[in-house]
């Protein structure tokens, strides 16, 4: 019983994305079918709104903090550097059905979540020094995680929803160092302006 | 030959061990299980399996093998014999935790071999833990907690697992420490349930609690608002603005507060209502405070659908309203001074200094204005809260208003009645009593309307004037406590005055103590008076600075050196006492207690001693004494007078000597013996007082008379006397009988009589008064009158050793007589007197008898007795008229 279905293993994975961070996951089958360790509760979608609501909420504390800590040239050069040009980001339909706004919440909460990862393994390297950004940065990676598995919980207990395909950003591992603080503060002000939409939409 | 065969056994086990040393370390068996757990009340069974090795050594089997159990042997009962090289064990009920079982066997019949040994730990399976429960202190871990059930005595694992519907977390292990309790190592992730619950495993199973699922956001413990700062308002003094910053915790949850506050100088706290606080925010105004009145705060906040705890209270912060007017008059009152000056008076004016929620600010100074009786009005502003102004004996009016920075306050309105003012209507029951360390007043109030009172107190001490203070009450008031820094044992007199819109009332005092105490001394008692069964007792009233409260009673105690202490309960108005029932010639102890309600102190001890006699006593019994003295020696003295003759009678009567009787001259027969002197004379006159006469028939010629005859018998005595003083010369003579030894009784008879008394010639005279007598005869006397004239007469004595002398010429120390016994005295007596009676009868058989003696005498010329006191007495011979007086002078000399 406990045992999870093969379309729900990449899921999981996902949630597990610190240790996995950078590498997208493969696209699973479709065999999948809806198993959780416990039965999910009744009040997922309250508590995915007041999830929403934290994230939206600590979301432009992050964006500063991470300019911040990043040094010039980011405080004083947000538009250039920080706008939110990210690329194969996940798109979001805030008047969707709930089902496909809890499929896309998924897929983007995956892919911040991915990158979070990212940007938080960076941050370390980059501003050790920085402890309240790194405390941020996983603080909103534990958020998104707990989200992940209320939307999952959701989908399977609501809509029997195994299996959805995720997508993940850029890996950084192999780029400069202003290049990942680049593409962090660019994500990170995608996030701020993505999940108040998202947030706005539940 | 056993000591031997014990011997060789031991060696053989040595050697068999030695030889085998390299297998030393391979047991001769082992027991199954190895390590067993075994729950308490169980049944165990453990199984001893023998090496057939060991088995060829010893020679031994199964049934060798016994069993021990922490070095007891369990009875063989308990024992089966499985086969050949295997015994098994069987426990029922193990009770014991930690059991030391062994497998023996006995080698050659008496060595006991240890083969085996394991350790049965006992225990119980762990109980299902309950209670679990979990908490989330904002910005740590979260912590659940659980009750352990019973005692398992095994060592206890308990895992606390967690998980989403979708993910597992890392079990949290207990430390050793705290083993009810556990710190998940992930942080907590709020909006997301999870599910919760224990394990518990030891050696003897695992059980699991019962799950819990819950949003850890409800189990949140946020941090306390920080930075609360508090704010007033010029605008209104009784408001004050609270700001604070919630914790962040506050960004995705909604929250609700609790805010306290106090004055700086209380410690309850008093809340704002919950329902005003009920919703997230940052900042509150408390209002309804007091002007100018410092405020504590404090506030806490929670999740605001009440799920999760409290947070901590944050930290103080606190803030003072703003000023207002003095919401009421100072207290005024005034004192009257002595003035020098004629016609004026020095009064104080006094005034107390509003508390600070009466002043509602700083107090800048004080307005005073002084009313003469249609006069106009006068302004002075005074900083201090009294000021001295000399006014005529008119009634004055004086008013009072306190300033601060806002306005002023109400004004005191004070009437100075005038010098002539006689004051009445005082309140009436006034009573003063300590309750709750207070000291309370109460009062009836007067008939008429009362304005407000003044109540005065002060210390009263013997050591220090009374220095009043005072205070103010309204007019309705009939009942307050003393609002002044009182102190415990001091005497407090207290005056309340009722204030009326003309002026002052009478005073009415009393005097109380806050609390009162034992005296710190007792009081001196001294005596008054001191009689012979009772004393008066005297002493002083205790000073009121030792009194410590009011003296109740005193106690006398009192007691004998030997007697129990007597107390007696004197009445604390009195200040002497007077105890009774004493005896007299007794020293007494007394020392005095004093008490007060709350107990007593004993003064210093006093001692007095009741007089042997009352006063007057002594004269009451000599004076009548000596009264009844004097007139009874009045009285002897003027009946000595009047009986004298009568006394001298029989007291000392006129004996006459026969020596110098007129009768020897009247003899014809006798030869006068003596030459009479002139002093001889005085006897011739016929001046004795009393003369026995006897008439005697001298017809009794030819029988001698018995009297003659007992004076022979006296020259026998003589003889014998002298005859036993030869014997013993000395003081041993004084004391021994000198009684001589008659053969005859009638001479016994008639010596012992002769002894007792001596015998007087009488004359014996026919022709009494002028009457010649035919017959001359002579007869003994009876009289024991002393013949001590004789012995005064020296020259007599000469007389009557010159007679005897002439007569038989006797030497002159014969003369000295044993004073010691008229028996041995007698003899010259009887031999001067009964010569004379033998010379009636035959002086010739007289004179030889004298010769006779005067031989005897002469072997003994010098008879001296030395009697115990070593005194010589000497005897003129013939002279032994009192024998009992000489008698007892003898008796006393002896003694």
């Amino acid at each position: 019983m406990k045992v999870l279905a093969a379309g729900v293993v990449p899921l999981l994975l996902v949630l597990h994305w610190k240790h996995g961070a950078g590498s997208p996951l493969p696209i699973t089958p479709v065999n999948a079918t809806c198993a959780t360790r416990h039965p999910c509760h009744s009040n997922l979608m309250n508590q995915i709104r007041n999830q929403l609501a934290q994230l939206n909420g600590s979301a432009n504390a992050l964006f500063i903090l991470y300019y911040t800590a990043q040094g010039e040239p980011f405080p004083n050069n947000l538009d250039k550097l920080c706008g939110p040009n990210v690329t194969d980001f996940p798109p979001f339909h805030a008047n969707g059905t709930e089902r496909t706004r809890l499929v896309e919440l998924y897929r983007l909460i995956a892919y911040l979540g991915a990158s979070l990862g990212n940007i938080t393994r960076d941050q370390k390297v980059l501003n050790p020094n920085a402890l309240s950004l790194h405390s941020k940065l996983n603080a909103t990676a534990d958020i998104m995680r707990g989200l992940l598995s209320n939307v999952l919980c959701r989908l399977c207990n609501k809509y029997h929803v195994a299996h959805v395909d995720v997508a993940y950003g850029p890996d950084t591992s192999g780029k400069d160092v202003f290049q990942k603080k680049k593409l962090g503060c660019q994500l990170l002000g995608k996030y701020k302006q993505v999940i108040a939409v998202v947030a706005q939409a539940f | 030959m056993l000591a031997l065969q014990t011997w060789i056994v031991h060696a053989l086990f040595i050697f068999f061990t030695t030889e085998s040393v390299g297998e030393l370390l391979d047991p001769c068996g082992y027991i199954k299980p190895e390590s067993p757990v075994v729950q308490l009340g169980s049944n165990f069974t453990a199984v001893c399996v023998l090496k057939e090795k060991c088995m060829d050594y010893f020679h031994v089997n199964a049934s060798y093998i016994f069993w021990k159990t922490n070095h007891l042997t369990v009875p063989k009962e308990q024992y089966t014999i499985i086969n050949r090289t295997a015994s098994s064990v069987t426990f029922t009920d193990t009770s014991l935790l930690n059991t030391q079982l062994t497998c023996n066997i006995r080698t050659f019949g008496q060595i006991d071999q240890n083969v085996y040994g394991i350790r049965i730990i006992s225990g119980l399976p762990p109980e299902k833990p309950k209670n679990l429960s979990c908490i989330v202190n904002e910005g740590k871990k979260m912590m659940c907690q659980w009750d352990p059930g019973r005692e398992t005595y095994l060592e206890t694992n308990f895992t606390l697992k967690s998980e989403w519907a979708t993910e597992k977390f890392a079990d949290c292990k207990t430390k050793r420490d705290t083993p009810t309790s556990c710190t998940v190592d992930y942080s907590p992730v709020y909006f997301v349930n999870i599910e919760v619950w224990v394990e518990a495993e030891n050696a003897l199973g695992k059980v699991t609690s019962n799950h819990i699922n819950f949003d850890p956001v409800d189990k949140v413990k946020p941090n306390p608002p920080h930075n609360l700062s508090v704010s007033n308002s010029e605008e209104l003094s009784s408001i004050l603005k609270l700001t604070w910053i919630n914790s962040s915790i506050q960004g995705f949850i909604r929250l609700k507060y609790n805010i306290q506050y106090r004055t700086r100088d209380s410690s309850i706290w008093s809340q704002i209502p919950p329902e005003d606080t009920a919703s997230t925010r940052s900042s509150f105004t408390v209002q309804d405070l007091k002007p100018f009145t410092e405020y504590v705060f404090r506030i806490r906040c929670m999740k605001e659908d009440g799920k999760g705890f409290w947070s901590d209270w944050s930290e103080e912060a606190s803030g003072i309203t703003y000023e207002d007017r003095p919401s009421k008059a100072p207290s005024f009152w005034y004192k009257i001074e002595p003035s020098h000056t004629h016609g004026y008076r020095s009064v104080q004016l006094i005034w107390k200094t509003l508390p600070p929620f009466e002043a509602n600010g700083k107090i800048l100074d004080y307005e005073v204005t002084l009313t003469r009786w249609k006069s106009r009005l006068q302004n002075y502003t005074v900083n201090d809260t009294k000021w001295t102004v000399n006014i005529t004996n008119d009634r004055y009016i004086a008013t009072l208003t306190a300033r601060n920075l806002v306005g002023k306050s109400d004004a005191a309105v004070l009437t100075i009645p005038a010098y002539d003012f006689q004051a009445t209507r005082p309140v009436t029951d006034l009573k003063a009593f300590p309750k709750d360390n207070m000291l309370w007043v109460e009062w009836t109030a007067p008939n008429e309307s009362v304005n407000r009172y003044v109540l005065e107190w002060c210390v009263l001490s013997d050591k220090a004037p009374c220095v009043p203070d005072w205070q103010q009450e309204a007019g309705s008031v009939h009942r307050t406590y003393l609002r002044g820094n009182l102190a415990e044992s001091k005497c407090y007199l207290i005056t309340v005055t009722p204030i009326y819109a003309d002026g002052p009332g009478s005073p009415e005092s009393i005097k109380a103590y806050l609390k009162q105490a034992p005296p710190s001394k007792g009081p001196t008692v001294r005596t008054k008076k001191v009689g012979k069964n009772e004393a008066v007792l005297e002493w002083d009233q205790l000073p009121v600075d030792v009194q410590n409260g009011f003296i109740r009673n005193y106690t006398i105690f009192y007691r004998t050196i030997i007697g129990n202490e007597t107390a007696v309960n004197v009445d604390s108005s009195h200040t002497e006492y007077t105890l009774s029932s004493l005896t007299s010639d007794t020293l007494y102890m007394v020392r005095m207690a004093a008490y007060t309600d709350e107990g007593g102190k004993d003064g210093p001890e006093f001692t007095f001693t009741t007089p042997k006699f009352a006063q007057g006593e002594i004269e009451a019994i000599v004076v009548p004494v000596c009264l009844a003295f004097l007139l009874t020696t009045l009285l002897g003295v003027l009946f000595c007078f009047n009986k004298r003759d009568l006394i001298k009678k029989h007291i000392w009567p006129n004996v006459p000597d026969p020596s110098k009787s007129l009768i020897a001259q009247w003899s014809p027969h006798t030869p006068p013996r003596h030459n009479f002197n002139s002093k001889d004379q005085m006897y011739s006159d016929g001046n004795f007082t009393d003369v026995s006469v006897v008439e005697i028939e001298a017809a009794n010629d030819k029988k001698p008379f018995p009297e003659d005859l007992k004076s022979l018998d006296l020259f026998k005595k003589e003889k014998v006397s002298t005859e036993g003083h030869s014997s013993g010369i000395g003081g041993s003579s004084c004391m021994s009988s000198s009684r001589p030894s008659i053969s005859s009784s009638d001479e016994n008879e008639s010596a012992q009589n002769t002894s007792g008394t001596v015998q007087y010639s009488t004359v014996v005279h026919s022709g009494y008064r002028h009457q010649v007598p035919s017959v001359q005869v002579f007869s003994r006397s009876e009289s024991t009158q002393p013949l001590l004239d004789s012995e005064e007469r020296p020259e007599d004595l000469q007389l009557l050793d010159n007679t005897d002398s002439s007569v038989g010429n006797f030497p002159r120390q014969q003369y000295f007589k044993q004073n010691c016994s008229q028996r041995e005295t007698s003899p010259d007596s009887s031999h001067s007197e009964r010569s004379k009676q033998v010379s009636s009868v035959s002086e010739e058989e007289f004179v030889r008898l004298k010769q006779q003696i005067s031989d005897k005498n002469n072997l003994h010329s010098l008879k001296i007795s030395i009697c115990p006191s070593g005194q010589e007495t000497v005897l003129p011979h013939g002279l032994f008229p009192f024998q009992s007086i000489w008698d007892s002078t003898l008796k006393h000399y002896i003694n």
